[in-house]
């Protein structure tokens, strides 16, 4: 295990490029380091961003991927990026877990940018990725996807993505930002194996700073004392919870806008109510698809130990764990289980519709007191005066040009619409 | 990278890279010629077809070089398959996608990266240069025109040349109005010229699920609104667009546009979804208008047309519209042959009118537009 970055003052420039994949913790990392990044850049290590999602922002722009609505920020922003990192002495990390699935023209242009080129004074550049079993990736991508909008049920979910033609969206998506080997051919085909640096996420049941620990070690943050709390989190749902939202997307999608699906049905529902339903029955793997995630993951792990990269923990992690006897199936929940979720968001709407009541409610106030306001400044004798003269200008063709002229002369028309 | 000796099969592919770049079209599976490596990568499939492509719509004259080196480089945005190998010359990989015969990708997936070029040259052109604006005439009449945009916006432009613009004490609000069928295409048209947004079919029949015509064909609601904020004595409600010249003081010479054809209106939908990556909202809007419209204009092929499904949802809010507009009792121009009525604002659902936009129409018109834009240049494609 080789850290990735160690020590960070000294060396050449380099740039530790964190590529994916997604559902590996790779927001609280991102939290961890956006938060502490004035104490890191004091250590030599830099991570440029002005907000949390700075790094998502510039993946996007990198990418051209239109993401709900963020277009208008992302605009420019792989740029910006690359510019604050090429300012940097020591290290700079690049973190977002999207860039897993750029083509190889994008991974080129993003290291160009990034200095890889810039002759003998070039970047040395790393890339990470970290990872984690099938087993547990394919249910967690399944209930991401249910969170933003989808209406697929999980069988059609599993049936796409074992598809070997790979030609609808989400396998797609899928595979574009979960297949390790493909991901390392398109970011690692001209880097040796040594700057390649997989971090694995401990099997279930780990000690829970076990993962932590990894990605310190990969990131060379052993030793720095970080304010580690956890402020940002993806909760996972149960069974029961994302069977219901499923459903809730079947029937809203088409009346309810992005804008308003991601506060009140990702934020609101999801993350804010149900996944505080810890007791129902966890999303997992059916078990007659286990057999075909195992394989593909053995497969994987004899490839990346025949390449010769540099294993953040234990490859072996990949292999995931056996299946589980008391599978749950998310298209055919229990029916109680489902109503009362659905008690639960519909207890959490009306607290919400009760907030938003009192808002308008207090505005509707706040209007009527500036209605009222108005009014009273109309009262006055001046304004009366100047209202009865401007009628009078407008009834005659010479007053119309007077008040054309007046109008120009002040530099905008009060009639203009 | 380059240096290094490439295998048979990569070579084969080396070769018709160099074989498309000097304006061939012969396709992949009947490739043979090799030649060395001459890049970091190879190009993805879709790329390399959509070189192939152009060079056969280019006819005598070749691509321009610059063009095919930007089709090699680009990547297709958004989400949809990557940039996949070409069968035959493959890495040696056994991950990742499974390669592709290039002559058998669907046209959607060459659209991608076209519409991703599109978008630069869009950004590029810029916008043209303003025309001085000319002085207001002083005994104009003073009107509003509101209503069907991919009417009542070009018309107002041409008033506004003609030193008309709106606006004026106690102005005449025009209502420009169509069939309903036609004001809904026009919308979406407007739409794909702004922000982009769903497909056609994906459009109507979302409005038709929440019941919500599109706020610029609800003629009623825009009457009501413009009554409520002049004075209902000055709407007028105009459901042929020939006779707004004689209303506002203009005897010829208004040219009402004809509709964009539905592959062409498609197209502006994709590169909108682009630009909204490269710049802001209000300079997307004045590029895919000013800048990509007019090089669309003119295109051939059928306009959209109301999926039969739909029909009845639409023919029902039609009359729904035209009693809330009889009811508030506006004066009508226009609307029947040599006559004027409410019916005009009914769906007439001409035949011939495309629900689903064919993706090779959209290819095909979008190789064009590349082609002219490479060969022209920026100052004169604006």
């Amino acid at each position: 295990m080789t850290p990735a970055s160690p020590p960070l003052t000294e060396g050449p420039r380099r740039v530790l490029l964190h590529v994916g994949t997604p559902k590996t913790g790779t927001s609280y990392l991102q939290d961890v380091l956006f938060r502490n990044r004035e104490l890191l850049a004091e250590q030599g290590l830099c991570y440029p961003a002005d907000r949390f999602d700075g790094h998502f922002l510039a993946a996007l722009d990198l990418m051209r991927l239109p993401w709900g609505g963020l277009e208008t920020q992302a605009i420019g922003a792989w740029d910006r990026l690359a510019e604050q990192v090429r300012a940097c002495q020591g290290t700079a990390v690049v973190s977002h877990e999207i860039l897993a699935t750029a083509s190889r023209s994008q991974v080129g242009r993003a290291l160009e940018s990034l200095g890889a080129d810039d002759g003998p004074d070039k970047t040395e550049i790393h890339v990470i990725l970290s990872v984690r079993d099938l087993v547990r990736q394919i249910p967690a991508e399944w209930q991401e996807n249910v969170k933003h909008r989808s209406t697929l049920s999980y069988a059609r979910f599993l049936e796409r993505i074992q598809d070997p033609e790979r030609a609808s969206r989400i396998s797609t998506w899928f595979w574009g930002v979960q297949e390790i080997p493909d991901i390392l051919n398109r970011w690692g085909h001209e880097l040796p194996p040594e700057r390649i640096h997989l971090v694995t996420v401990p099997p279930p049941g780990a000690p829970p700073g076990l993962l932590w620990e990894r990605f310190s070690h990969a990131f060379g943050l052993a030793g720095l004392d970080l304010d580690l709390t956890e402020e940002r989190a993806n909760p996972s749902l149960g069974v029961p919870e994302t069977a219901l939202v499923r459903r809730i997307n079947r029937a809203a999608n088409r009346v309810l806008d992005p804008s308003d699906y991601r506060p009140l049905v990702r934020e609101l529902l999801a993350h804010q109510t149900l996944s505080h339903r810890t007791s129902s029955p966890r999303l997992r793997l059916p078990p007659d698809v286990h057999p075909w995630a195992v394989d593909l993951e053995r497969s994987w792990v004899e490839e990346i130990e025949e390449r010769g990269y540099d294993v953040v923990g234990d490859v072996a992690d990949l292999l995931g764990v056996p299946p589980d006897d008391a599978y749950a199936d998310p298209d055919s929940p229990s029916e109680r289980a489902v109503a009362g979720a659905a008690v639960d968001a519909i207890r959490a709407l009306l607290l919400e519709n009760s907030r938003l009541r009192g808002v308008e409610a207090r505005l509707a106030g706040e209007l009527h007191e500036t209605r009222a306001a108005l009014e009273r400044a109309y009262l006055r004798p001046s304004y009366l005066l100047r209202e009865r003269v401007v009628r009078k200008l407008e009834s005659t063709g010479v007053g119309r040009g007077a008040m054309s002229v007046y109008r120009r002369a002040r530099g905008r028309s009060s009639r203009s619409a | 990278m380059t240096g290094t000796v490439a295998p048979p099969d990569e070579r084969r592919a080396w070769g018709w890279v160099a074989h498309l770049r000097s304006g061939g079209t012969t396709p992949w599976s009947a490739w043979t010629g090799p030649a060395e490596r001459a890049g970091r990568f190879l190009p993805g499939a879709q790329q390399l077809e959509l070189l192939r492509r152009l060079n056969e719509s280019a006819g005598p004259s070749p691509v321009p070089a610059e063009l095919a080196d930007r089709v090699l480089h680009a990547s297709a945005p958004g989400r949809g398959r990557p940039d996949l190998e070409l069968v035959g010359a493959e890495s040696g990989s056994a991950f990742g996608p499974r390669p592709v015969d290039p002559a058998d990708l669907p046209a959607d997936e060459l659209v991608r990266v076209a519409s991703s070029l599109l978008a630069d040259d869009v950004v590029a052109t810029g916008l043209p240069v303003p025309e001085g604006r000319p002085l207001a005439r002083p005994w104009r009449r003073h009107y509003r025109l509101v209503g069907d945009p991919a009417l009542a916006d070009p018309l107002r432009a041409q008033l506004i040349a003609r030193g008309r613009p709106p606006g004026g004490a106690r102005p005449r609000i025009i209502v420009l109005g169509a069939p309903a069928d036609r004001m809904l295409a026009d919308a979406f048209t407007a739409r794909a010229l702004d922000c982009g947004g769903p497909s056609w079919a994906e459009w109507v029949a979302i409005l038709a699920e929440r019941d919500q015509l599109a706020p610029r064909v609800d003629l009623a609601r825009t009457a009501g609104v413009w009554a409520e904020r002049t004075s209902p004595d000055q709407v007028t409600l105009v459901l042929d667009p020939q006779r707004v010249g004689r209303l506002v003081g203009v005897r010829s010479g208004l040219a009402v546009p004809p509709p964009l054809p539905a592959e062409a209106v498609d197209l502006a939908r994709r590169v909108a979804a682009v630009l909204a990556l490269l710049v802001t909202p209000p300079t997307r809007a004045a590029l895919l208008r000013e800048t990509l419209a007019p090089l669309l204009v003119g295109a051939p092929g059928p306009v959209l047309g109301v999926p039969e499904e739909h029909r009845a949802w639409l023919t029902g809010r039609a009359e729904r519209m035209r009693e809330q507009l009889r009811r508030a009792g506006y004066p009508v121009v226009g609307g029947a042959t040599g006559g004027d009525s409410l019916d005009g604002v009914l769906p007439v659902y001409a035949t011939g009118g495309v629900v689903d936009v064919a993706d090779d129409g959209v290819l095909g018109l979008a190789l064009a537009v590349l082609l002219r834009s490479a060969r022209s240049g920026p100052e004169v494609i604006a």
